[in-house]
């Protein structure tokens, strides 16, 4: 910047300093970096501890805020800036929810987002989305810290120096100049899948206006098996919208629907409340699972059969021939009868057979993304024949949604090779890191003349483009989305953009057409010029209240015919193999991530700590594998393995899972990315992109495994699985359940137990309580992303993890039961149990947990010294202590996703589950304000929330109307430990497994007394607790008597 | 175990001679000479620099990581969920029962008539009063907010707040309070008579300061009189406290609802191993003190030491009695979760801390059935110092037993970091530089008690002796 001179340039007439006069280099500086401290603490570089102060932190928010009324000058004023003058309807301190969804592939997910003073502090799910259907899952839920990470892209840069979003500008008007005369010839567009009526606007724009430029999606972990089965099976581009809300029997072929695969919380619900049961009369749904790795979803198996990947297609075609037994024709099953020697596992088919056939039009085959194009074109002509076609699985056209395609992929990289491509825009995403290795995108990438990465943080992709422009959360800017069964909404945002970025739309449009027009505008001339109709306007504030167009969920999709040639044709061109591998060498399995996904979360901290469902490991992944393949390659969990498979290794600890098949190692891809940002830095994880090929993009054959001897010391939450005889998670079969209604109280011996003390009877007002099912609990983990969101628990890090100081409130215990090679998992959400008879509180020598006359457990962390007694005393191990000031440590920007309703706990004090008393509180204000009591509904604590399958119900004990009360009446209804007198006010809803009784049982933990033959356990076994009218052993006797 | 029982078998009266307590025939001016010449000395001896060098660095280190502690948070130590107390626990359960020798040395012994008490029970009092500052220091930064560890005693303030008095931390709070407070002025007590004799004997400053410390002591009959009264009172109130300590600490286990922890016979089992380890640690001392004092070696005698073996083999037993119980307790009560705990104390992950433990607190002390052995002063050494590694051991496979309790999910191991080494390796430097003080500043053994208890004080025939008659 100049400085401001008189006429002749020498010294200046007005001068603001002794330094501006003497025109100093430092006054230069100055000019030029106007607020430098506060430049220099943006830009902050200290990875673990920002040195942004609080104070500073929000002087900057103040100021922005501020100087945002001046922004009107440069482009329209668009009212999502934080009020100045309230609007009456806003009360201060009670938080808003706004709806909105978040852009996911082929199968985004509506959201509620819950908003304090203007910030977004947590995504809860919206009940009236199918999509979300109330639920939300982890993804979902821990979006709302990816707007706030610290490492976020707050500027674009050009080859790593900062830039101004004008000047971005600028440069691609130049460059789009030239494409409008060549009608883009040489410009490529490679973004990740989308399903958004303005994204696919646009996207059609540039066909008419750079008739010679491409826009290709690719996505790593991506629906183009399941594509490409189906559209040759019928001829058009569909996708499957299944409704596991219908099926009876599910038969999920290495499909892990209820947490990795798209739309998973729709189906997790789906699946989930399908599993409820109100009594022994009631029916439940059946699920078979067929899988190389403990997935959830086959933890939730009533029957598992663990296969090497490979296999399982082959499983699908002996399941086929069994199915034709039945007197079932199949489309395209002609081929197979060729193949009948293939057949396998034939006892085990043979029984889902007669159970699908029985339940013909009430049963879903279902096919997991890795699998090839062929078994998916099966299971479709299976469907069909079992008329469950159009019924269980509805079959809808892709609408505004470009999938992923690796043949694009290909050529595009070929052409980038071939010097075709001169400008290529990366629209988020990072290819240089996760595309196939074979396609070598990233020398193809770096032939590129003009290089420009879109996206929210500087990935591999962005470090190797010359311009990397920022992009804003979704929740910074206008979008929408179409979900997968068609229904549309509208990306809200919640905020202004924090940073200097710009929106997905607002960039493919400058992209597109060179001009900077608002998202708002944009998104606005899409809807009203063809989604909405009559009263447009009203439509449009329906829709942005509802999260949804109530006239797009007219088509939700139907039937579809199969070409059973064309899935012949299929069958008979892919090689799917029925025998093991048996040649020493072994199987690789990748699968994305159950927490940071394809890598995409894998700076957000809450998922990089989220326990994985199954393993509990954080903070990396592991070569998952069974404890025979373990024991052949001599390691055990944490033992370094290097995988060799085309010439390219990869080395990474081994963790050994009961339940996997053997010879096959499972890795999740997503990892490694330790530029990405701070937590990303910290992992301990391997990225495995490069073993993975365009041909094996699910599995892969033929790679060696071998020890290497370091040893990692895994950051793992659970390290004991055995649930060593104890009846914690109480589970029974349909058969004993029917027996004996009771069976989960028959586990364990209740004897009657009387308190020391005088005990509150709660006569009146409230008395909390909480029902859970273990029936209908998935094991999907958002509660405890939920409870992490809503009560500001903080990330401890991977050391920390290891030496057992996590501190989430909740958790889902999981045990493996029976047999180590076949086992089963039994799991269960574990938080505070609220014991009316404490065992914390009798301990604490300061009275800072103590009991409510709601009947809560409340802990006073002001009181709190932290002796750590009560945790010790806790038989749940549900206590929480801050072993350092963990909230000290956040990043300032991170304070910024805090609920404000939830008080942030220092260093010293225990913390645990407060059942959302801040919930319970604005519940009770707002009724008392409205001259009623506190009913059901009025507010749901945040694992409820979360939960897709409503598994969690919590309400007033006291109003015998109440879900909850119903629920704890329910003969399922047991308290863990409740034999300790502890008298937990956290009930668990015994699951019921419901085997196939053609099939060998499955293994449960314990078996009720009493029930069993020759059980010896008399009446006095069963007299006190809960299970006062307990009259069945005299029959039971008489049953094992004789 | 009487002092007289191992002479007095011999036939008759006439052949009977009083017990050789102190050795060396030294007169009464003799014994003046030699114990208060340890704390006249100009010449402070090489030796005694060189420990006190060592002790005071391990303390100084002490209190700079508990700088360190205060500063950053009680994450630095290997604690975690499940293993909610760990090393910080242990060292003060293991202070405090060392600390529970010196009260018995002096109180209950006293009471007993136990004459041989008098040669050690001066730094056996002044060990318990540094075990039980070491001790006492441990509950109190190992809380997770320091700053606010006082509202753990019932000190009436604005905020309204009061203790539980349900909880067994709290009664832990009275209990050491007590028994330090007591162990106190019962080793005060006993020291007046001698710190007017070092009085008597000083020129200059220090003759004031002794004045001062002697309480205007003049050794008249009245005085005497006094002090005799107060002494048996005070031991009288002592007493209990050696059930009382090491019961209610045990209670802070006892109470709560872990197994493993929920037993009944932890007040006696503490109580004995609270004894046990602490003549382990008088007897280290004692030979110690007999090694760089050359002259203690007749005060500290063998008959001394041997006795004090037979008290360490006696309360070892009552310690394998109580692991031996307990496992059978475990059995016999049915209860799954009992049975597994005491199953995998002794086989699991940290069944090598529970073998040392069996090893140094029962199998050790068994060599003492051999005079030979327990007369031995290289094998009383050695064994005083395995029986302190067993009893730390003991408490801590106590502690460990958090590491598996009732939800397998919850299960983890529990790893010391270097700062938990560094806290227990730091309480030894205190302790250790304290006892140097003592040694130093402080007449080691009772003067006035010793003579008590000489042929002198004694002056009868030989053939009729009020003692032994009040004895036999």
């Amino acid at each position: 910047m100049p400085s401001l001179t008189n006429g002749n340039g020498s010294r200046p007439l007005y001068w603001r300093s002794e330094e501006q006069l003497k025109d100093s280099d430092r006054f230069r500086h100055w000019l030029d970096h106007e607020f430098p401290e506060v430049e220099e603490e943006a830009n902050g570089d200290n990875p673990l501890k920002s040195s942004v102060s609080r104070r500073s932190f929000l002087g900057v928010m103040g100021a922005s805020m501020a100087l945002a009324g001046f922004t009107g000058c440069r482009k329209p004023v668009e009212k999502i800036v934080p009020y100045v003058t309230d609007p009456e309807y806003r009360v201060q301190g009670v938080p808003r929810f706004f709806a909105t969804a978040q852009p996911r592939g082929t199968a985004p997910l509506s959201i509620l987002v819950e908003t304090h003073q203007g910030r977004p502090t947590k995504v809860e799910g919206n009940e009236l989305h199918p999509s979300s259907g109330g639920g939300v899952d982890s993804f979902g839920l821990a979006s709302v810290l990816d707007l706030y990470d610290p490492d976020r892209s707050k500027y674009p840069t050009q080859r790593g120096a900062r830039r101004s979003m004008d000047e971005f500008i600028e440069f691609w008007r130049e460059l789009h100049t030239g494409f409008i005369e060549t009608g883009g010839e040489g410009l490529a567009i490679l973004s990740e899948t989308f399903a958004s009526p303005s994204l696919w606007r646009l996207r059609e724009k540039m066909r008419r206006d750079l008739p010679n430029a491409r826009w290709v999606a690719y996505e790593p972990v991506n629906t183009e098996n399941r594509d490409r089965g189906l559209e040759r099976a019928t001829g058009k581009k569909v996708q499957p919208v299944y409704r596991y809300d219908r099926a009876e029997v599910v038969v999920s072929i290495d499909n892990d629907f209820i947490l990795s695969e798209p739309d998973a919380v729709r189906h997790n619900g789906e699946f989930g409340r399908g599993r409820k049961l109100t009594g022994p009369d009631d029916s439940m749904n059946r699920l078979y699972v067929v899988e190389s790795a403990m997935s959830v979803t086959g933890g939730k198996a009533d029957h598992r059969l663990r296969l090497q990947s490979h296999q399982i297609g082959a499983f699908l075609i002996s399941l086929t021939i069994e199915l034709e037994k039945q007197g079932l024709t199949i489309p395209g099953s002609g081929v197979i009868a060729g193949r009948a020697g293939e057949k396998f596992e034939t006892e085990f088919a043979g029984a889902i057979a007669e159970d699908l056939y029985r339940h013909r039009g009430k049963a879903l085959v279902t096919v997991g993304l890795r699998q090839p194009p062929a078994v998916h074109a099966l299971a479709l002509a299976i469907n069909t024949a079992l008329g469950n076609n159009g019924r269980t699985v509805l079959y809808r056209e892709y609408e505004d949604t470009l999938p992923s395609s690796l043949d694009d992929l290909k050529t595009l990289a070929e052409d980038m090779r071939g010097g075709k491509v001169n400008t290529l825009v990366v629209f988020g995403g990072d290819p240089v890191y996760n595309a196939p290795a074979d396609v070598r995108f990233a020398p193809a990438f770096a032939k590129v003349e003009n290089r420009i990465h879109f996206g929210g943080l500087v990935n591999a992709t962005a470090r190797a483009s010359h311009w990397h422009v920022s992009r804003s959360h979704f929740m910074e800017a206008w979008g929408d989305v179409r979900a997968t069964n068609g229904i549309l909404s509208i990306i809200q945002p919640q905020i202004a953009p924090l940073y200097d970025t710009r929106g997905d739309v607002e960039f493919a449009n400058l992209i597109i057409t060179g001009l900077d027009t608002s998202s708002y505008e944009l998104v606005r001339e899409t809807w009203f010029d063809s989604l909405l109709h009559g009263d447009k306007e009203r439509s449009w504030q329906i829709a942005l209240h509802d999260g949804l167009l109530e006239s797009s969920r007219d088509n939700e999709g139907g039937p579809v015919v199969v070409d059973g040639g064309e899935v012949a044709f299929l069958l008979r061109h892919t090689s799917l193999h029925a025998q093991p591998i048996t040649d020493g060498s072994y199987e690789v399995v990748f699968i994305p991530s159950g927490t940071v996904h394809d890598g995409r979360y894998a700076n957000n901290a809450w998922l990089v700590e989220l326990p994985d469902p199954v393993t509990k490991n954080t903070w990396g992944n592991t070569a998952v594998m069974s404890t025979k393949t373990a024991e052949k390659l001599g390691v055990g969990s944490g033992d370094v393995v290097a995988i060799e498979l085309n010439g390219r290794t990869v080395q990474l600890p081994a963790y050994v899972q009961p339940g996997h098949a053997d010879q096959s190692i499972t890795i999740e891809l997503g990892w490694g990315q330790s530029e990405l940002g701070r937590v990303a830095k910290d992992s301990i994880g391997v990225d495995v992109y490069p073993l993975r090929t365009s041909e094996t993009m699910g599995f892969a054959r033929g790679a060696t495994v071998a020890r290497t001897g370091g040893y990692v010391d895994l950051p793992n939450t659970q390290d004991h699985g055995a649930m060593e005889g104890r009846a914690i998670v109480r589970e029974a079969t349909m058969e004993t359940y029917k027996h004996d209604t009771k069976f989960a109280q028959h586990m364990v011996h209740v004897p009657n137990l009387d308190s020391l003390w005088k005990e509150h009877t709660y006569q009146e007002g409230y008395q909390w309580g909480m029902a859970i099912d273990l029936n209908a609990c998935t094991n999907c983990n958002a509660c405890v992303t939920a409870c992490q969101s809503e009560n500001n628990i903080p990330v401890v890090g991977k050391d920390r993890v290891r030496v057992g100081r996590e501190m989430h409130w909740m958790r889902m215990d999981r045990y493996y039961v029976g047999d180590v090679e076949e086992a089963r998992v039994a799991n269960q959400p574990m938080m505070c149990q609220h014991c009316e008879m404490a065992p914390c509180e009798q301990v604490c020598p300061v009275n800072a947990t103590v009991h409510d006359s709601e009947g809560l457990n409340v802990m006073t962390y002001n009181r709190c010294i932290g002796t750590r007694y009560c945790s010790n005393n806790c038989p749940y191990k549900v206590r929480r202590f801050n072993f350092f000031n963990f909230t000290n440590e956040f990043p300032d920007s991170v304070k910024m996703a805090q609920n404000p309703d939830v008080t942030v706990r220092s260093r010293g004090v225990m913390e645990k589950c407060t059942f959302c008393l801040q919930r319970i509180n604005l519940a009770k204000q707002k009724a008392k304000a409205e001259g009623r009591t506190v009913e059901d509904g009025d507010f749901q604590t945040a694992c409820q929330q979360a939960c897709p399958p409503n598994a969690i119900v919590f309400g007033n004990i006291n109003d015998p109307n109440s879900e909850v009360s119903k629920l704890r009446k329910n003969t399922r209804a047991y308290g863990v430990l409740e034999e300790f007198n502890t008298r937990p006010r956290v009930l668990y809803l015994a699951g019921v497994l419901n085997p196939n009784p053609k099939l060998k049982p499955v293994a449960v933990e314990v078996e009720p007394h009493g029930t069993g033959h020759g059980g010896g356990h008399g009446e006095n076994g069963h007299s006190g607790g809960l299970d006062t009218g307990h009259a069945e052993p005299t029959d039971a006797h008489g049953d094992a008597g004789h | 175990m009487s002092a007289t029982t191992s002479t007095s078998t011999s036939a008759t009266v006439q052949k009977w001679k009083p017990p050789k307590l102190v050795l060396g025939n030294p007169s009464f001016h003799d014994v003046t000479d030699q114990i208060s010449g340890i704390v006249e000395r100009r010449d402070t001896p090489i030796w005694w620099w060189v420990a006190l060098g060592i002790s005071v660095s391990m303390a100084g280190a002490f209190f700079i990581q508990m700088a360190w502690l205060f500063w950053t948070g009680v994450g630095i130590w290997g604690n975690n969920v499940p293993v909610g107390w760990g090393w910080p626990i242990v060292n003060f359960v293991f202070w405090v029962g060392i600390g529970h020798a010196g009260t018995l040395i002096s109180a209950v012994l006293f009471l007993l008539r136990q004459k041989w008490r008098t040669s050690i029970n001066r730094f056996a009092e002044a060990m318990t009063i540094f075990a039980v500052i070491c001790a006492g220091i441990f509950p109190g930064i190992h809380v997770g907010r320091i700053w606010v560890a006082y509202w753990m005693f019932p000190i009436p303030n604005q905020m309204a707040m009061w203790p539980n008095f349900r909880s067994a931390l709290m009664w832990d709070v009275f209990a050491v309070g007590t028994y330090f407070t007591a162990s106190l002025l019962f080793w005060y007590t006993g020291l007046v008579p001698d710190w007017a004799t070092l009085r008597d004997r000083a020129k200059g400053w220090p003759k004031k300061i002794y004045g001062f410390l002697a309480l205007g002591w003049r050794s008249g009959n009245s005085q005497w009189k006094h002090y005799e009264a107060a002494y048996l009172l005070l031991a009288g109130i002592a007493t209990p406290l050696v059930l009382s300590v090491h019961s209610v600490v045990s209670t802070d286990f006892a109470t709560s609802m872990v197994f493993g922890w929920h037993t009944t016979i932890f007040p006696p089992y503490f109580v004995a191993g609270a004894i046990f380890s602490g003549f382990g640690m008088v007897m280290t001392l004692g030979i110690l003190a007999r090694l760089v004092y050359p002259p203690v070696k007749n005060y500290i005698t063998v008959k001394t030491l041997e006795l004090m073996a037979k008290v360490i083999m006696l309360t070892g037993m009552m310690v394998g009695y109580a692991y031996s119980m307990e496992m059978f307790i475990a059995w016999y009560s049915g209860n799954g979760y009992e049975q597994f705990v005491f199953l995998n104390r002794a086989f699991g992950p940290y069944a090598w801390a529970y073998w040392i433990m069996v090893s140094c607190n029962v199998i050790i002390p068994q060599l003492f059935w051999f005079k030979k052995l327990r007369t031995s002063i290289p094998v009383l050494f050695v064994a005083s110092i395995f029986v302190n590694i067993g009893m730390w051991f003991e408490r801590f496979v106590i502690v460990l037993t958090l590491h598996r309790d009732f939800l397998p999910s919850s299960w983890d191991m529990f790893k010391p970091t270097a700062f938990d080494i560094g806290f227990l390796v730091g309480s030894f430097g205190l302790f250790f530089t304290l006892f140097l003080l003592f040694l130093r500043f402080v007449p080691m053994v009772a003067m006035a008690e010793v003579k008590g208890v000489m042929p002198e004080a004694d002056p009868h025939h030989e053939s009729y002796h009020h003692a032994t008659e009040k004895e036999a």
